[in-house]
């Protein structure tokens, strides 16, 4: 491999986010400690200027359809880099407004919350461009990094310390799995470029590496039987950091699964296509299952995530463009609803204290409009429609039922029955049942914000899904000429259709 | 407003129910006001839809379709033919009805008006939807107000109320709540309701979404499947696919409808519910079932549902025969009534099955009339249960002294219900058992069993309610004296006679979507598509006992000799 670095002050352009994003940390970070009297609260709005001039910039790049690669092909910057970039980025606004309550009632560190939260951005901003093994390893510790710190936030907390220790423990294990699983696939074929493993032999070495990648990968986006750490650390994680961690580091794995999976294991559809469709069958029952019996209502999310990442799976298995399309739109309807869904939760708990199931009593009664918010987002990722996780499930569907797998189908489809009781419990104790306490919740309004913005992605990709759907088949144009061999179940029917 | 029409009556109550999230609880008048202007709206444009539809020229009509997502080939088609016609303006004259019927209600008011509104809308969505997509779409958003509507306004059944535990039904929020088959808390029976018709949905989605594949067309159009998918002969898991794609599809509507071994969320979610849910529910929203098999199964897959289609005629004779067995003896008003709907639909089931003019015409008919019928005797079980806070049939009695407009309208509902000639269910009825006597007679037996047992529990739950001993514990009990009050009674009532004694224009549109369908399948051409016109003879007869039969019989398109013998 080649490493060149004559590059070009227009290569380094296509950095500009990334490199515009460190600078502002540094300058948030200078700021912290430069000014201790400065009020964290206007840190968090800093930050959050930081990142929406970075989104910006990347409108602009998605708009005039700037591409490249740099560092001899370790760095990309397609479309589907800026759509999950721009994903991210809103992930990180968002997740920001509706930290800035919570993290007032900290003593300590708390612009260094707002640091480690960009800081994470940033390196999942990476992850998304990431287009070798090299780069993948690298940018996913660096998100990942930021993440430890965040989870075992509050020092005090047992639960935010057991969380945060099994998070270090099994991700720093992941990050072996994973370093290993690059050093098999590397000393097979001699390439680290996904896009150059194309031709590559499916020797046992490689795939044992392979697997060992997706192990990793599955790690991060907790999908079973990777999943084991995620209900304690979404339990014990500052409920802001549970939001962050339940949306952007999955979008930002599933970036590099597409990639992986599309582009470096083309030729070897066959094979990975049984591996996923019985992950992703597991996921989805196991999350589903064991949600039902959940009283903590951030052990359950966590759950409906593990879910909620089968699903993804369903797309990733059919593995057509279609699919990576299904992909995205899902991660966006998710991306709603489940920010929404956590934030709900945060400003629940930020007047009770605590978040039962049960301190769900008769929400309807002390705050219509969070319960209200709340019985959509938990119906969208139940996937009712007219919402957007409706749109986005029968996306994945589609694309699923093109590659005939009709199993994979059958068991998404009673997952959604499955989900719908335990989502419909959470709305029982919202709506029917009465109130111990009657008195009124407040929202203070960064968290209205992010409400309702949930509220209007959720409604507008659901009732109106054209814009959506365009930008996600536009965002993956590179997929449109892989070709690999068809996982078709029933042959014989498929020859009809045409 | 013509070609707009269809948008008017789905939109009216989606905009009333946006409107309404912006007024205060705090003006009850306002939110009431608000609600029944959007589903009067809905009313007068589905009379309007209902009388403008030309029946001559048939098909889908006041057509509107808006591409919605050009890579999954959807666009919200809307079309309303003679099937969907008159359950669009059953809708809407239910939805209008029960908006003053749940008058009462003081608690959320706002609220319930929005998701009664947002769930009619569903409902009419599903009746004018051309394109799959958006017919699962409406469906399956139709499912989810009911949970509310019955969870928080609904009322546990009486008598069982001990066993939910007041300690706040701890124990029923885990795994033990799904198991916990003997509950009757109206929590039990939302989620009963939803999680049944959910499960059911999305074994009709899997079908839909094999035909999708397997038409190879990208489209959910259900005209451009129609026309162009060819799902015959495909082998698949041992039989053909067609076969398994209408398996999956009748069966998962057919639990909506509700087919007998498939309905047991019906009675439960019937007398849970508030009075204008149930008017709803078992109105229009079972109808869904039988509609939306029609607009899948007949359309789509014709020749499969010829071959396939007695599996309903063996079904709906238990369906029958049970529900009304169970009417019988329940002893609640509002199961009663929910066993009678699900007894009903078997009719029904059995008019679809027949497979002929004259008893797919008659089943779409009596959906029609059974939804006025269904929606009066629920809107005053409703009121007996306001009034007495019972539904509890033994412990009430003598009550015509304290209602006599409500009894005398319950004597015209059950009348109605039974089929009592001069109300439109006559004409339904007999549609049905004619038609069906060539193919099936042993069901038309069944059937005529039926009709018995229709007498003898509504009789009974008459003289239950009304009649006999009167316990004092009722005596505050008053008659429904307020135009508010008797307004939606009064409206079903005029409906339901009306089209029994001025049959023509219903029929007539009718048969304008049954005929094409029955053709399709049966492949046979309607000998009585002359060009003397149905209408012109119909008129000269305004007796209703000759019309029906008199239309029934020179529309007959079978060797006409079985049905007339029958006739007597």
């Amino acid at each position: 491999m080649t490493f060149s670095l004559n590059m070009t002050f227009s290569d380094l352009l296509l950095l500009l986010p990334e490199i515009f994003l460190t600078c502002w940390l540094c300058v948030v970070l200078i700021v912290d400690f430069s000014f201790p009297r400065f009020p964290k609260e206007r840190l968090a709005y800093f930050s959050v200027a930081g990142l929406v001039i970075t989104l910006g910039c990347l409108g602009w790049f998605d708009l005039n359809h700037i591409s490249g690669t740099l560092f001899g092909n370790m760095f990309v910057l397609d479309r589907m880099a800026i759509f999950f970039k721009i994903f991210i980025l809103g992930a990180t606004i968002l997740v920001i407004l509706a930290s800035i309550e919570y993290v007032n009632r900290f003593t300590l560190f708390r612009g260094e919350y707002y640091c480690l939260v960009v800081m994470a951005a940033l390196g999942m901003m990476f992850m998304t461009s990431a287009n070798d093994l090299l780069s993948l390893f690298v940018s996913l510790e660096f998100a990942t990094l930021g993440f430890y710190i965040l989870v075992s936030y509050l020092r005090d907390d047992l639960a935010s310390n057991e969380g945060g220790l099994k998070f270090f423990i099994l991700g720093v294990f992941a990050a072996g799995l994973l370093a290993y699983g690059i050093s098999l696939v590397y000393g097979e074929t001699g390439k680290l470029v996904f896009s150059e493993m194309a031709s590559a032999q499916a020797t046992p070495g490689l795939i044992i590496g392979f697997l060992l990648i997706f192990a990793s990968l599955g790690f991060k986006i907790g999908a079973v039987p990777f999943h084991s750490w995620i209900p304690d650390t979404y339990h014990g994680a500052p409920t802001p950091v549970t939001t962050f961690l339940s949306i952007a580091p999955k979008a930002a794995a599933f970036a590099i699964l597409l990639r992986l999976f599309l582009v470096a294991l083309a030729t070897f559809k066959p094979l990975w296509v049984t591996l996923l469709v019985a992950v992703s069958i597991l996921s989805m029952t196991y999350g589903n299952i064991v949600a039902i019996a959940q009283r903590n209502i951030k052990r359950l999310l966590a759950y409906s995530g593990i879910a909620q990442v089968g699903n993804v799976l369903i797309g990733l298995a059919a593995g057509t463009k279609m699919g990576s399309d299904a992909i995205m739109f899902y991660l966006l309807a998710y991306l709603f609803a489940n920010i929404g869904a956590f934030a709900v939760v945060i400003a629940v708990s930020q007047a009770i204290g605590r978040d039962e199931i049960e301190d769900y009593r008769g929400l309807n009664r002390r705050s219509p409009f969070l319960a209200f918010a709340m019985l959509l987002f938990l119906l969208s990722l139940a996937g009712v429609p007219p919402l957007a996780g409706f749109i986005g499930k029968l996306y994945i569907f589609v694309a699923a039922i093109h590659e005939g797998l009709y199993t994979l189908i059958a068991v998404g489809l009673i997952n959604i029955v499955i989900s719908m009781y335990y989502y419909l419990i959470i709305v029982k104790q919202m709506y029917i049942n009465e109130p111990v306490d009657p008195s009124p919740i407040g929202i203070s309004s960064p968290m209205k914000v992010v409400i309702y913005v949930g509220l209007a992605g959720t409604l507008v990709i659901g009732i109106y899904p054209q814009p959506f759907t365009d930008w996600v088949v536009s965002a993956t144009v590179m997929f449109s000429n892989v070709v690999g061999p068809s996982a078709t179940v029933i042959p014989p029917g498929s020859a009809l259709g045409g | 407003m013509g070609e707009y029409a269809l948008l008017y009556i789905l939109f009216a109550p989606f905009a009333g129910a946006l409107g309404l999230i912006f007024v205060s609880n705090r003006q009850p008048l306002l939110v009431r006001s608000i609600a029944a202007s959007a589903a009067f709206v809905s009313l007068i444009t589905s009379l309007y839809i209902f009388y403008a539809y030309d029946s001559i020229a048939g098909g889908f009509q006041f057509v509107q379709k808006f591409e919605w997502s050009r890579q999954l080939g959807i666009a919200l088609y809307l079309g309303v033919d003679g099937v969907g016609t008159p359950l669009v303006l059953a809708s809407s004259i239910l939805l209008f009805a029960g908006i003053f019927v749940s008058w009462h209600i003081k608690d959320r008011t706002k609220e319930f008006y929005i998701w009664l509104l947002i769930l009619a809308a569903a409902t009419i969505g599903v009746f004018m939807s051309l394109d799959l997509f958006f017919l699962y779409f409406f469906y399956e958003m139709s499912v989810i107000p009911m949970y509310l509507l019955l969870g928080m306004w609904g009322s546990h059944t009486k008598k069982y109320l001990e066993m939910t535990d007041p300690e706040g039904l701890k124990r029923r929020d885990s795994v033990g709540f799904i198991l916990n088959f003997g509950s009757n808390s109206k929590e039990y029976a939302a989620m009963k309701l939803v999680l049944f018709l959910s499960a059911f949905a999305v074994i009709a989605l899997m079908g839909i979404l094999l035909i999708y594949k397997y038409s190879g067309l990208n489209t959910f159009d259900i005209l451009v499947l129609r026309e162009q998918a060819n799902l015959m002969n495909i082998p698949a898991l041992g039989t053909t696919l067609d076969k398994i794609i209408w398996v999956l599809v009748f069966f998962g509507f057919a639990s909506i409808a509700p087919l007998w071994p498939l309905h047991s969320w019906s009675p439960v979610g019937h007398a849970a519910a508030p009075a204008a849910t149930s008017m709803l529910h078992a109105g229009v929203l079972m109808k869904l079932g039988h509609f939306s098999i029609m607009r899948v199964a007949f359309e789509i897959l014709p020749e499969t549902t010829r071959e396939l289609m007695p599996i309903a005629a063996v079904l709906c004779m238990f369906s029958i025969i049970y529900g009304g067995f169970v009417a019988f003896y329940a002893k609640d008003t509002k199961y009663v009534i929910g066993y009678s709907s699900s007894s009903h639909m078997g009719y029904v089931f059995l008019g679809m099955a027949a497979l002929n003019y004259i008893s797919l015409s008659g089943a779409v008919i009596y959906m029609f009339a059974h939804a006025m019928a269904t929606g009066m005797l629920f809107a005053m079980a409703g009121w007996v249960y306001d009034q007495t806070h019972s539904r509890d049939i033994p412990s009430l009695g003598g009550l015509v002294n304290k209602m006599p407009f409500i009894s005398a309208c319950f004597i015209v509902a059950c009348m109605a219900s039974v089929g009592m000639p001069g109300t439109v269910n006559f004409i339904a009825e007999i549609m049905i058992i004619v038609g069906s006597w060539n193919k099936y007679p042993l069901q038309v037996i069944v059937a005529m069993l039926g009709i018995v047992l229709t007498l003898a529990y509504l009789f009974k739950m008459m003289r239950g309610l009304f009649y006999g001993p009167m316990n004092q514990k009722y005596s505050h009990a008053h008659d429904a004296i307020s135009t508010v009050d008797r307004l939606p009674l009064l409206i079903m009532i005029s409906v339901s006679i009306g089209f029994g004694i001025f049959p023509m224009h219903l029929y007539d549109v009718v048969r304008s979507g049954v005929d094409p369908l029955v053709a399709r399948i049966t492949r046979v051409v309607p000998v009585a598509e002359t060009n003397e016109g149905l209408g012109v003879n119909g008129k000269s007869m305004p007796l209703e006992r000759t019309a029906a039969p008199l239309a029934a019989h020179k529309a007959i398109s079978d060797p006409p000799q079985g049905s007339r013998e029958e006739r007597e």
